[in-house]
């Protein structure tokens, strides 16, 4: 049960950037992995490992980390269902840590699986290393939030971000999604003090865009939230078509 | 050292109350004091913009203004590593 659901949101999720033949959706649902689970907060990987499987988020939420000597840490991107968090461990040691957000399930896949199936079926190949770019330009628009948006801007802009992404795997029901962040989360992911990342959260609250309950975004007004982030949908590249 | 706290209000969206500190005349921060919007953290002052050395990516809290003049105190008597002799400062 919980095999199909992993199987099929990393098919899913390499989909929206383009389509795969029954043949590489057998191959890749056929991936041996094991499951184990992870409370929030708990290291999915570590920086400065040589891991020699991949970790396939299954359910939950995660993050990707980077922690200073004196413990300021800075976030630099969050993972869906069917993201593999740690897909640079394929080619590369981990240069920086990945945290769950919420429980969550990861299935561990041994990277000689992983490299066999890329090998041997270039359609899943191209959309992985589609998923890659995407997360460079997720990468590069946190960037320009950083550097030159405002703090309400660079929130809003994250909410609208998540809330889409999440949209594109079936994960908003309504106008909710359960997205489970701190204050703390957010001000480390966007270079705010807890202070200001509170008063914006009030901001937001108090011009009607969207609200919190039980760790669910809830949005309130969808054009007014992309407004006021500066939110423009293209750089997740979402149903892209197929080269 | 000895700090000079002026009163003053600050446009934060919040209640506003916060004051200019001063060290030998020199402006080196504003503090606020944080609205009950902050919860567990209401009542404390806020290191809203530091300046100089006070400039940080993590701006503090603290609990009562002794605590912040303390801590501001400490940051600006840290000496700066000294300049070796060829540096003309310019890279």
């Amino acid at each position: 049960m919980v095999r199909k659901v992993v199987v099929g949101r990393f098919v899913e999720n390499l989909e929206l950037y383009g389509r795969l033949s029954e043949a590489d959706r057998a191959a890749a649902a056929a991936l041996p992995m094991a499951v184990r689970r992870f409370e929030p907060g708990d290291d999915i990987a570590v920086e400065g490992d040589a891991p020699s499987q991949c970790r396939l988020l299954i359910t939950g939420l995660a993050f990707r980390h980077k922690t200073l000597r004196d413990g300021r840490r800075q976030i630099m991107s969050f993972h869906v269902p069917g993201d593999i968090c740690d897909i640079e461990g394929l080619l590369l040691s981990m240069d920086h840590s990945v945290s769950a957000l919420t429980r969550a399930e990861v299935g561990f896949v041994a990277h000689t699986a992983m490299e066999a199936l890329l090998d041997s079926h270039p359609a899943i190949s191209r959309a992985l290393w589609r998923t890659e770019l995407v997360e460079a330009a997720v990468a590069r628009e946190w960037m320009v939030g950083m550097g030159r948006r405002t703090a309400y801007a660079r929130i809003a802009h994250l909410f609208c971000e998540m809330y889409a992404r999440l949209g594109a795997i079936g994960m908003v029901q309504g106008n909710r999604c359960r997205f489970p962040i701190t204050q703390t989360h957010l001000s480390d992911s966007l270079g705010l003090s807890v202070v200001h990342t509170n008063r914006v959260l009030q901001e937001l609250r108090k011009d009607g865009l969207l609200s919190f309950r039980g760790g669910e975004l809830i949005v309130h007004d969808w054009p007014g939230l992309q407004a006021a982030g500066e939110f423009e949908p293209g750089y997740l590249h979402l149903r892209a078509k197929s080269a | 050292m000895n700090l000079i706290l002026q009163p003053v209000m600050v446009d934060t969206g919040e209640e506003g109350e916060g004051c200019l500190v001063f060290a030998e005349g020199w402006l080196v921060a504003v503090l606020v004091r944080l609205s009950e919007t902050h919860e567990d953290a209401a009542g404390f002052w806020f290191l809203e913009k530091g300046f100089g050395r006070l400039d940080r990516p993590d701006p503090p809290i603290f609990s009562d203004l002794p605590q912040a003049e303390q801590w501001i105190k400490e940051h600006l008597e840290i000496r700066r590593p000294p300049r070796w002799p060829g540096d003309r400062g310019e890279v």
